[in-house]
C-alpha cells in the first residue's frame, strides 16, 4: 500500500475507536470519552486534511490496492472537493451527536458508543472510495448500526421505525447491487478510474433507486417520517444531516458521471420530482403537531431541493446544491438536537404539551431562534447562499421551476417561523409537568456552539466551499451536458 | 481356472494416499468403536479427542492432496484432484467444529463413542464422496455417509424428537438414494459408461440426448438436491434439523451440504456439460423455488433451528446458482461461497447449541432475549453469523454473494441474480428478527448457569467469526486456493 494514507485513516479512527470502546474493560463513562476522542480525532484530521486540499488538484490523497483480483475489486480511496467537504461535514456532526448521546446519558454505553463510531465509520468509508465494490460496502454498513441505534434507544414505535428503515434502504440497494455487479464484471474492474460509463437505462435507475430512498427523495420517502420521529434526536439529527447526503453523493459521483446517457434523457421526470417533493414536503412541514416532524419534513423538503440542484445539470446548480448539502447537515442536525434537548428534558415533543420556553431561557431562546432563522435562508446566511445557487441554476435553463420553487422560501418561513413561535413564544394548551422545571441550557452549548460557529463561518465566507467543489462539479455536470451536443 | 479368472479380472491398486483424509476419519472411527466397547469414566473425554483428533489429522492430510496435484485413483473411480482437496479441507474443519460443539452434550453420555465414531465414518464417506469420478464411487460413498448421519440423528434415544428426526431422514434419503441410483443407470444406459469423464466424452463425441439421458440426468440431480435439502426436495429439513443433536445438525448443514453441491457441480461439469442445453433451466428451476421457499418460510419461524434450517435450504439456492453457470468463475465462486457458509453456520449453530443446554430445550427466538447480557463474546459471534448471512459487509457473507451473483451475471444468467438479490431483501427480515432478539433486554434478571462445553463452543464461534471476518476483508488468499481448486475441474478459458 502506497499513496496518502490520510482517507484510509478517516474511516479507520473511528472504526478503531469502536472496537477499543467494545474491548476496553472501562467505565461507561470512560468509553463515552473515548468514543469522543476517537470522533474529534476524526474531525481534526479531515479539517487538516480540508486545508490541505489543492482546490485545483482533481482527487488526492488516494490510495490503491488490489482487493478481489478475480473480479477486480480494488480498495481504491481518494478525496476530491465533493468528498472532501462531506466528510468535513460528517466530521463535524458526528462528535456533536456523540456529545449529545453523552449528555442524555444514553443506557448500555459501551454498544451505543461502538455503534455511533462503526456509522461513523461506513459514512466516511463511503465517501473516500474510488472503487464501486468499496463504495457499496460502506453504502450497507451504515444500515446496521443505523437499525440497531434506532430499535435499541429510539422512542415507543422503534421497532417498527427500524425495520421500516431497514426494508426501504436494503431494497435500493440490494437493487443498486446488481447494477454494481453488472457495471462492474462489463469494465472488467470496479475501480471508478477505470469504469467507462454505460447507456443501460435500467443500472441507471437501480443505482438512482437507492440513492432516492436513501436522499430521501419524493416520493421514496416513506420510511423517513416514522425513523426520524422515533430515533432518538442525535441519531435522527445523523439520518437527516449525514446519511441522507450519502444519497445526494452518489447522485453526483455515481448515477451521474456513470450513466450520462440515460441521466440527461430522464433528468426533467427528476426536476419534476423535485419540485413536487420541494413544495410538498414544506407544505407538510408547516402542518406538523410536533416539532420533530417540522424538522423532518423541512429535511425531505430541502433534500429535493438539493435533488433539484443536482438535476438541473449546470455548474451553478450542482455547486449550489453541494454547498446546500453542507448547510443543510450542518443547520439539521442543529434543529434535531435543539428538539432533542426539549424533549429529554421535559418529556415531550407535541407543541400543544411545550411552549412559552422563552421565558427565562435567554440561552435556548438564542439557539432556537438562530437556528429558526438560518434554516429559512434569510439573505446573509449560508444556506440563502446556496439555496440563492440552486434557484439560479434552475432559473438558467428552465425558468418555469425556478420561479416555482422560489416559493418555496416562503413556505420556508412559514413553517420556520412557526416553529420559533411553537417553541418559544405560545404558551401550551396542555403543558407538560416537566415543562416549567426545564432550566436554561448549560452544558448543551457545548454540542450545540461548534454547529452554530460552522453556519456562521460558512455564511461569512461561503468560498471556503465552493471553491473546493467547484472543479469536481464542473466535471460532473459537463460529462453529462457533453451529450446536448450532438 | 481360478487362477485365471483372478487374473483376466483387472484390480485397482489401493493408492491410500490418494484417500488419505479418508482413511485417517475411518481408522479414527474403528478405534472409536473400540474405546466404545470399555466401561469407562474417561471414555468421555478420550472418545472426543479422538474425534478432534481424527477430524484434524484429515484437514492436515488434505494438505497431501493439495500437494499431490490432480490426477486419478482407482482405476479412474476416484479423481484425486485440487477441487476435491478443498471440498474435503471445508469437510474437516466442519467436523472439528462439530465436535468441539457437541462436548458438552450429556444427553448422549453412554454413546458417546459412537457418536464420535459415526460422525468420523461420515466424515470418511463425504471426503471419498467429494473425489468421486463415477457413479459407483459417488453412491458408495453417499451411502456410507447417509447411514451414519441416519444413525445419528436417531442416537438420542430418549428423545421422540430425535427419534423421529431418523426416521424422517432414513426414509426421505432413502428415496433420494434411489433417484440417484436410478439416475446413474440410465445415464450408463445412454452413454454407456459410470465414469464422469467418459460421460463427458461420449456425450461429446456426439450421442443425441435422448429422453433416457435426460430422464437420468433429472433423477441424478433428484438425488443430489435431496441430499442438498434444495426445495422442492427440502421438505425433511426443518424436522430432522430440529429433532437431530445439534452438534449434528450443525455437521450436516455444513458438511452435508457441501458435499452434495460440489458433487453436483463436479457432476454437471464433468459429466453433464455437454448436455447443458437440457438441465440448465431444470436446475435454474430448483435453485429459484430454494431461494424463495427457503426464505419466505423462514419468515414465520420462531425456533432457531428451524429457522437455520430454513434458511440452508435458501442457501442451497443461491449456490444452485453457480451450478446452472458452471463457469470456471461459477466454480471459483461456489468454492468461495461454501467456506463462508460453513463458517457462519457453525458460529451460529455454536451459539444455539450453549443456549441449548442452558435452557435444557429447544431455542425459540424469546430464549435469545438477554443472550447480549449473559454472553456477549457468544452474542457477538452469532450477531456477526446472522449479519454474514444476511449479507451485510463487511463480512464474508457479502463477498461470497458478489462473487456469486456475479458469475451469474457474467455467465449471462441475470435474472438468477436478480431472483438472488429479492431472495436476499426477504431473508433480512428474519435474520434482523433474530439479531434483534439477542439485544433486547431479558425479561428476568436472573443469569443462566455456566454450563460445561461452554469454553470450548466459544472457541469454535471464535474461529468461525475470524473466518467470516477475514474472508469478508482479505478474501484474496482463498481467493487464489478456489481459482486453482476450480482450475482442476473447469481449465479458465
Amino acid at each position: 500500500m502506497s499513496g496518502s494514507w490520510t482517507s484510509t485513516l478517516l474511516w479507520l479512527i473511528p472504526l478503531g475507536g469502536a472496537l477499543l470502546v467494545v474491548v476496553l474493560p472501562v467505565r461507561d463513562a470512560t468509553r463515552g470519552a473515548l468514543a469522543l476522542i476517537a470522533a474529534l480525532a476524526t474531525t481534526v484530521l479531515a479539517l487538516a486534511a480540508a486545508f490541505d486540499f489543492d482546490p485545483s488538484g482533481g482527487t488526492q490523497f488516494e490510495q490503491s490496492h488490489d482487493w478481489v483480483r478475480d473480479l477486480g475489486l480494488t480498495y481504491h480511496v481518494g478525496m476530491d472537493g465533493l468528498s472532501l467537504v462531506l466528510v468535513a461535514l460528517t466530521a463535524v456532526c458526528v462528535p456533536c451527536a456523540l456529545g449529545f448521546g453523552l449528555w442524555a446519558k444514553r443506557p448500555n454505553m459501551r454498544a451505543y458508543a461502538a455503534l455511533m463510531l462503526l456509522l461513523e465509520s461506513a459514512v466516511v468509508l463511503l465517501l473516500v472510495a474510488r472503487d464501486l465494490a468499496l463504495f457499496y460496502v460502506g453504502f450497507e454498513a451504515m444500515i446496521a448500526p443505523l437499525a440497531l441505534l434506532i430499535a435499541v434507544w429510539g422512542g415507543p414505535n422503534r421497532a417498527r421505525a427500524a425495520i421500516r428503515f431497514v426494508i426501504y434502504t436494503l431494497v435500493g440497494s440490494l437493487l443498486m447491487l446488481i447494477a454494481v455487479i453488472t457495471l462492474g464484471l462489463e469494465a472488467g474492474s470496479f475501480d471508478l478510474a477505470k469504469i467507462g460509463t454505460s447507456d443501460s437505462r435500467w443500472l441507471f435507475l437501480a443505482f438512482m433507486a437507492a440513492f432516492a430512498i436513501k436522499a430521501p427523495l419524493y416520493p421514496f420517502h416513506g420510511w423517513v417520517p416514522d425513523a426520524y420521529r422515533e430515533s432518538p434526536p442525535e441519531v435522527a439529527a445523523l439520518l437527516s444531516g449525514v446519511v441522507s447526503k450519502a444519497g445526494a453523493y452518489g447522485m453526483l459521483r455515481f448515477a451521474l458521471p456513470l450513466f450520462p446517457g440515460p441521466a440527461h434523457d430522464l433528468r426533467r421526470w427528476f426536476v419534476a420530482l423535485a419540485l413536487v417533493g420541494l413544495l410538498w414536503c414544506s407544505l407538510v412541514a408547516f402542518r406538523q403537531p410536533d416539532s420533530r416532524g417540522v424538522v423532518a419534513y423541512s429535511s425531505i423538503g430541502q433534500m429535493s431541493l438539493i435533488g433539484l440542484g443536482i438535476f438541473v445539470m449546470n455548474d451553478i446548480g450542482a455547486t449550489g446544491a453541494t454547498f446546500q448539502m453542507v448547510n443543510h447537515g450542518l443547520l439539521t442536525v442543529l434543529l434535531f438536537l435543539l428538539a432533542g434537548v426539549i424533549e429529554v428534558r421535559t418529556g415531550e415533543g407535541l407543541f400543544r404539551r411545550i411552549g412559552a420556553l422563552a421565558r427565562g431561557r435567554a440561552g435556548l431562546a438564542t439557539f432556537v431562534l438562530f437556528a429558526g432563522i438560518a434554516t429559512l435562508a434569510v439573505p446573509g446566511s449560508a444556506l440563502f447562499a446556496s439555496e440563492f445557487l440552486v434557484l439560479l441554476g434552475a432559473f438558467r435553463d428552465w425558468w418555469l421551476i425556478g420561479a416555482l420553487a422560489s416559493a418555496a422560501i416562503v413556505l420556508a418561513a412559514m413553517y420556520a417561523l412557526r416553529w420559533i413561535s411553537a417553541l418559544l413564544h405560545d404558551a401550551p394548551v396542555d403543558p407538560a409537568p416537566g415543562l416549567s422545571r426545564m432550566r436554561d441550557l448549560r452544558w448543551e452549548a457545548t454540542y450545540l456552539l461548534p454547529l452554530v460557529v460552522c453556519v456562521l463561518v460558512l455564511s461569512v465566507y461561503p468560498y471556503a466551499v465552493t471553491h473546493r467543489v467547484a472543479l469536481s462539479m464542473h466535471g460532473i455536470v459537463s460529462a453529462v451536458t457533453a451529450k446536448d451536443a450532438p | 481356472m481360478i487362477v485365471a479368472a483372478a487374473a483376466s479380472i483387472d484390480t485397482p491398486s489401493v493408492q491410500i494416499g490418494a484417500i488419505l483424509p479418508a482413511a485417517i476419519l475411518i481408522v479414527g472411527a474403528l478405534v472409536l468403536l473400540i474405546v466404545g466397547s470399555f466401561e469407562s469414566r474417561s471414555a468421555r473425554v478420550t472418545s472426543g479427542v479422538i474425534g478432534l483428533l481424527s477430524f484434524a489429522g484429515a484437514g492436515l492430510a488434505t494438505w497431501h492432496l493439495w500437494n499431490n496435484g490432480d490426477g486419478t485413483a482407482f482405476s479412474g473411480q476416484l479423481s484425486t484432484d485440487r477441487y476435491a482437496a478443498l471440498v474435503q479441507a471445508i469437510v474437516c474443519a466442519s467436523g472439528v467444529a462439530c465436535v468441539l460443539l457437541g462436548w458438552g452434550t450429556r444427553r448422549l453420555s453412554d454413546r458417546i463413542a459412537e457418536y464420535y465414531s459415526l460422525l468420523c465414518f461420515a466424515g470418511a464417506g463425504m471426503c471419498i464422496l467429494s473425489a468421486a469420478n463415477g457413479f459407483v464411487s459417488l453412491f458408495v460413498a453417499l451411502e456410507l455417509f447417509s447411514i451414519s448421519l441416519y444413525v445419528l440423528c436417531a442416537l438420542d434415544v430418549s428423545s421422540e424428537a430425535s427419534l423421529e428426526s431418523g426416521l424422517k431422514y432414513l426414509i426421505t434419503g432413502s428415496v433420494g438414494s434411489a433417484a440417484l441410483l436410478f439416475g446413474s443407470g440410465l445415464a450408463y444406459i445412454a452413454t454407456g459408461s459410470l465414469r464422469f469423464d467418459q460421460i463427458g466424452t461420449a456425450l461429446n463425441s456426439g450421442i443425441s440426448h435422448t429422453g433416457i439421458l435426460l430422464v437420468g440426468i433429472a433423477l441424478v440431480v433428484t438425488g443430489l438436491a435431496f441430499k442438498a435439502s434444495a426445495a422442492p426436495f427440502h421438505m425433511w429439513t426443518p424436522d430432522v434439523y430440529e429433532g437431530a443433536p445439534t452438534a449434528v445438525m450443525a455437521f450436516m448443514a455444513t458438511a452435508t451440504k457441501t458435499i452434495a453441491l460440489a458433487t453436483l457441480l463436479r457432476v454437471m461439469i464433468t459429466a453433464f456439460s455437454p448436455a447443458s442445453d437440457v438441465w440448465e433451466s431444470a436446475v435454474a428451476a430448483v435453485a429459484i423455488a430454494s431461494m424463495l421457499i427457503g426464505n419466505i418460510a423462514a419468515l414465520r419461524q420462531t425456533n432457531v433451528k428451524r429457522m437455520l434450517a430454513y434458511s440452508s435450504v435458501g442457501q442451497a439456492g443461491y449456490l444452485l446458482i453457480a451450478v446452472v453457470a458452471h463457469t470456471p468463475l461459477a466454480t471459483r465462486a461456489m468454492l468461495y461461497y461454501l467456506t463462508v457458509y460453513a463458517a457462519m453456520n457453525l458460529g451460529a449453530l455454536a451459539v444455539v447449541s450453549v443456549r441449548e443446554r442452558e435452557i435444557g430445550g429447544p431455542v425459540f427466538i424469546g430464549d435469545l432475549r438477554g443472550l447480549g447480557r449473559d454472553h456477549p463474546l457468544l452474542a457477538g459471534g452469532l450477531a456477526l453469523s446472522l449479519l454474514s448471512l444476511a449479507s451485510f459487509p463487511p463480512t464474508g457473507g457479502f463477498l461470497a454473494k458478489v462473487y456469486l451473483f456475479g458469475s451469474a451475471i457474467d455467465a449471462g444468467k441475470t435474472y438468477l441474480a436478480v431472483i438472488g438479490v429479492i431472495a436476499t431483501m426477504i431473508s433480512l427480515a428474519y435474520y434482523l428478527r433474530f439479531l434483534l432478539a439477542i439485544y433486547t433486554p431479558a425479561a428476568s434478571e436472573a443469569r443462566p448457569r455456566i454450563v460445561p462445553g461452554t469454553r470450548l463452543a466459544a472457541v469454535a464461534v471464535l474461529v468461525s467469526a475470524g473466518v467470516v471476518l477475514w474472508l469478508g476483508i482479505a478474501p484474496q488468499p482463498l481467493v487464489e486456493v478456489a481459482r486453482t481448486a476450480a482450475a482442476s475441474l473447469v481449465p479458465p478459458g
